[in-house]
């Protein structure tokens, strides 16, 4: 009969730690009692546990309360939704269960941010402006259709000189217009927000770049896609063939845009950034004026005009200009975005003091 | 250390990963106390503890929604709190109240009495807090925040088997370091 008590004992000695911190269920609880009953050993191993219970427990050893109560939740919940606004990256998963939150790796939640950034400006940016550009990138794309439907049926290279024409004089204008507004200004009903933004400029100010000017490239591209088709079909009808001449067009029309469009908005911009949205406006238009006045033969023929002409092409020297102009314009932008040196257009994006 | 059902508390977690934040502030009024006392016994100091239980919160209102039901709502909060307390506490120098070794030279001042002051005054209490991290952390999760002992060797990774030999490891501990003080546990 010795062996009985000795192996339950065995068992009641497990279960004495928690029985003393009173974690055990009811079940072993009332087994524990009972056994406690007729065993001097395990009331004797009990109370070193007790003693260890009411040594950690906070409302004991003579100091009572000495860690105090926790933190009212009111106050706590209060300060860890402002924690969690303040520092939107930080993103902690819990113990061995990374999951969605937490598993995301540094370069995609760094591209989250800036697709949700772009987003951000996307918001900001009034609907004229994009709607305008699309407008007058149409009108063009209708007026060039307009006129090779008019012409006679085997107009196809006039055609395509008509649209390469009118995309090269477009697409600049089109983009370098949204570029020189895409930097901010006082007239900016956001102005405010973005100077408390935590963000900084530069960054704000590639997003909203990002944006118009993407959007603009996509503009142009689409117009020159429709006309390359247009064209296209009637060199077909005109007896020559070939997929490889749709392309040919297509990319013969985007040479005649993308480098004028890169250098006058690239231009604009370092304008905008030195001196407002509203003197560089009128830079990009006098720069456009000038470009078609050239071209017209009204204006007087001389260096200037010859500079003007050679600069409205595409080729490696005018991209790199245009790339030296946005490298310039982004630096000299500032952390601190436009507010840091305010445009020198007289007007002040803060009340002066 | 509240026994709520378990499916009442993982309705609450998912509320807070859906971004309830009266959620979370029931979820705080349920474990609040047991997090907090499990927290002061880890970091020695109430300022750090409401520090570390507020990151602990924080990571609980981000990542609620990575929860992923395998274990008791309970035993992962300990688990984020016990991770918070580790970022928190890691590299710190040794607070001078709870020396890692109790074999550590002589400081100036009477180190067993400021222990012994700090800990609330019993010598159980600063023997306990004299004992290694891991030691301590077993205790703390027993008997400050009664985690059933099977839950404790969830929230520590450790086979039940460690925790108990742990536990009765820290008791010897704390007896030998009393019969070398001369008191009587």
């Amino acid at each position: 009969m010795n062996e009985v008590p000795d192996e339950m004992s065995c068992r009641i000695v497990e279960l004495l730690p928690a029985y003393a911190a009173g974690s055990l269920p009811e079940v072993d609880r009332d087994r524990v009692s009972a056994h406690l009953v007729s065993c001097a050993r395990c009331r004797a191993d009990l109370a070193a546990w007790q003693a260890v219970a009411v040594a950690v427990s906070p409302e004991v050893d003579g100091a009572p309360d000495r860690e105090g109560p926790p933190p009212d939740p009111a106050q706590l919940v209060r300060l860890v939704l402002t924690r969690s606004a303040l520092d939107p990256g930080g993103s902690e998963p819990g113990p061995g269960e990374p999951g969605p939150g937490g598993s995301r790796s540094w370069p995609a939640r760094h591209l989250r941010y800036l697709a949700a950034l772009i987003l951000a400006e996307a918001r900001l940016i009034r609907l004229a402006v994009p709607v305008a550009s699309a407008l007058v990138m149409a009108l063009g794309v209708v007026v060039v259709l307009a006129g090779a439907a008019a012409g006679s049926a085997a107009s196809g290279p006039f055609t395509s000189i008509a649209a390469g024409d009118l995309l090269t004089l477009i697409a600049p204008i089109v983009a370098a217009v949204g570029v020189a507004g895409a930097h901010r200004s006082r007239h900016d009903p956001a102005a405010e927000l973005v100077a408390a933004a935590p963000t900084s400029g530069r960054l704000l100010l590639l997003a909203r770049l990002t944006l118009v000017f993407g959007y603009d490239l996509a503009l142009a591209l689409s117009a020159s896609a429709v006309l390359a088709v247009t064209v296209s079909s009637e060199i077909a009808i005109a007896g020559m063939t070939g997929s490889a001449a749709g392309l040919d067009v297509l990319v013969g029309l985007i040479l005649t845009w993308l480098g004028p469009m890169a250098l006058l908005s690239s231009l604009g911009l370092l304008v905008a950034v030195r001196f407002g949205p509203d003197v560089a406006l009128g830079t990009v238009l006098v720069l456009w004026v000038l470009r078609v006045m050239a071209d017209g033969g009204l204006l007087r023929d001389g260096w200037a005009a010859r500079l003007i002409l050679d600069a409205w092409t595409t080729n490696a020297a005018v991209l790199a200009v245009s790339v030296a102009f946005g490298v310039a314009a982004v630096a000299a932008t500032g952390d601190s975005g436009p507010f840091a040196r305010e445009p020198r257009t007289g007007w002040r994006a803060t009340h002066p003091t | 250390m509240p026994r709520t059902e378990p499916e009442n508390d993982a309705a609450l977690l998912r509320s807070v990963a859906a971004g309830d934040a009266a959620a979370l502030h029931r979820l705080y009024e349920r474990y609040g106390g047991p997090l907090f006392g499990y927290l002061y016994k880890l970091a020695g100091d109430r300022m750090i503890a409401e520090e570390i239980l507020q990151d602990t919160m924080l990571a609980v209102w981000r990542s609620a929604a990575a929860f992923g039901h395998r274990s008791k709502v309970s035993t992962w909060l300990f688990g984020v709190a016990r991770r918070q307390a580790h970022n928190r506490l890691r590299g710190r120098a040794f607070p001078d109240f709870v020396p890692e070794l109790p074999d550590v030279p002589d400081r100036a001042a009477g180190p067993d009495e400021l222990a012994i002051a700090a800990a609330g005054g019993t010598p159980v209490a600063a023997a306990i807090d004299r004992l290694p991290e891991h030691h301590r952390d077993v205790i703390a999760l027993v008997f400050v925040a009664g985690l059933p002992l099977a839950d404790v060797a969830e929230v520590l990774s450790i086979p039940l088997g460690t925790v108990k030999s742990r536990l009765h490891h820290a008791r010897a501990a704390v007896a030998a370091e009393l019969i070398a003080q001369g008191v009587s546990e």
